[in-house]
């Protein structure tokens, strides 16, 4: 039923416009043709869904047609769009065809993120790592053959709140929880009150352990992930870069 | 309130005029295209502005855009012919402003070709052969 409205709307909005423009010509003179090209207009959008079924799609047909007489019609533009035609077609398959070559990449690009990212997921237990992978056209690594899609580069953002230890399954629950209890909010808390030397001593060091072992640990974890991908998609170590947003955040 | 700026224009240009036609006809002449090329380029951006408007509508409806572009190339052709056929008018050169009426009207039914052409072949095909 939606072509329908959509034939519905067409038909709507063709008439108001052709109405509009009436209203827009400068003279009366060019009027009555005016109104010819909008009534067969108009006409073409009544017949649209007998066109499309005869046919094929009626728009179409009609800018095929129109960027057709555009090439061919004038005396001014008939001759010079002769001699380089060939020329402009070819330049023109060869900008569509990368145009799609660029889309296949980023197609491709983002499948293997996601797979990189759920190995990750499944081999390390480390959830909502962000993969970004970059491809390009580049010789195989054996050196013979074509162009073929060659992974240039990997960024693997470690999550701001993930589990250090790497641990899988139950461990990594309580090590999430880690973090919240090292909020800087709560140090806050506990110099303005002026508490008992005993919580404050305890989240100082606590805070500073979580942060010297979580840089250590996540040190490890980097080198974990860019073995787990060397070994599993035969990278070059340097194309892989590992951010960790929990360390960008204690810089800041 | 532009219409002020134009219809001014209009009447001090129409008293220049008018007082060097006595001199220089010549000249007379020049300041009436000036003045119609001002006018013109004053209007250019309001019709520019109606145009992309239509357009802006006519997309987030799901229009198809050929047809808006036949209906902007109609509005433009008639537009630039009216107007060159005006300066010419004014130059004395009635011929030459029918003329360039007639280009106009004729690329306008120019435009009415392909339309003609795929709305007959619809219906040939529906007509039993």
């Amino acid at each position: 039923m939606t072509w329908l409205s959509d034939w519905l709307r067409e038909i709507i909005l063709v008439v108001l416009l052709a109405a509009f423009v009436e209203l827009l010509l400068p003279s009366k003179s060019m009027e009555r043709y005016a109104r010819l090209v909008l009534s067969l207009l108009i006409l073409l959008t009544l017949l649209n869904p007998v066109v499309s079924l005869l046919k094929g799609d009626a728009a179409k047909e009609l800018s095929l047609a129109m960027s057709q007489q555009e090439k061919t019609g004038g005396m001014f533009t008939s001759t010079g769009k002769g001699t380089d035609s060939l020329e402009k077609i070819l330049a023109d398959g060869q900008k569509l065809a990368q145009g799609r070559q660029e889309q296949s990449l980023k197609l491709a690009a983002e499948e293997v993120a996601g797979q990189m990212r759920d190995q990750i997921a499944s081999e390390m237990g480390v959830r909502g790592v962000r993969v970004t992978v970059s491809l390009a056209m580049g010789k195989p690594p054996g050196g013979n053959g074509g162009d073929v899609p060659v992974i240039s580069g990997v960024t693997v953002a470690l999550p701001a709140a993930h589990s250090p230890s790497g641990g899988k399954g139950g461990a990594s629950g309580a090590a999430v929880s880690q973090p919240i209890v090292i909020a800087p909010v709560e140090a806050v808390e506990v110099s303005i009150g002026g508490t008992p030397s005993a919580a404050p001593a305890q989240t100082g060091h606590t805070g500073v352990k979580g942060s010297a072992g979580e840089s250590g640990e996540s040190k490890e974890e980097a080198k974990l992930i860019t073995q787990l991908l060397k070994q599993r998609w035969d990278l070059d170590p340097e194309v892989i870069h590992i951010q960790d947003q929990s360390a960008g955040d204690t810089k800041l | 309130m532009e219409i002020i700026q134009v219809v001014g224009i209009g009447l001090m240009s129409t008293i220049l005029i008018l007082v060097l036609k006595e001199q220089k006809p010549m000249f007379a002449f020049l300041l009436t295209a000036a003045t119609g090329v001002l006018i013109f380029l004053l209007l250019i951006g309001k019709i520019g502005m109606v145009l992309s408007t239509l357009e802006r509508i006519a997309e987030s409806s799901g229009m198809e855009m050929i047809y808006l572009k036949t209906i902007f190339k109609i509005i433009g052709i008639s537009y630039i012919a009216e107007f060159g056929a005006q300066v010419v008018r004014d130059a004395g050169q009635e011929s030459i402003a029918s003329k360039i009426e007639l280009a106009g009207k004729i690329l306008i039914m120019v435009l009415a070709v392909p339309i003609i052409s795929i709305i007959i072949e619809t219906v040939m095909k529906l007509l039993p052969a």
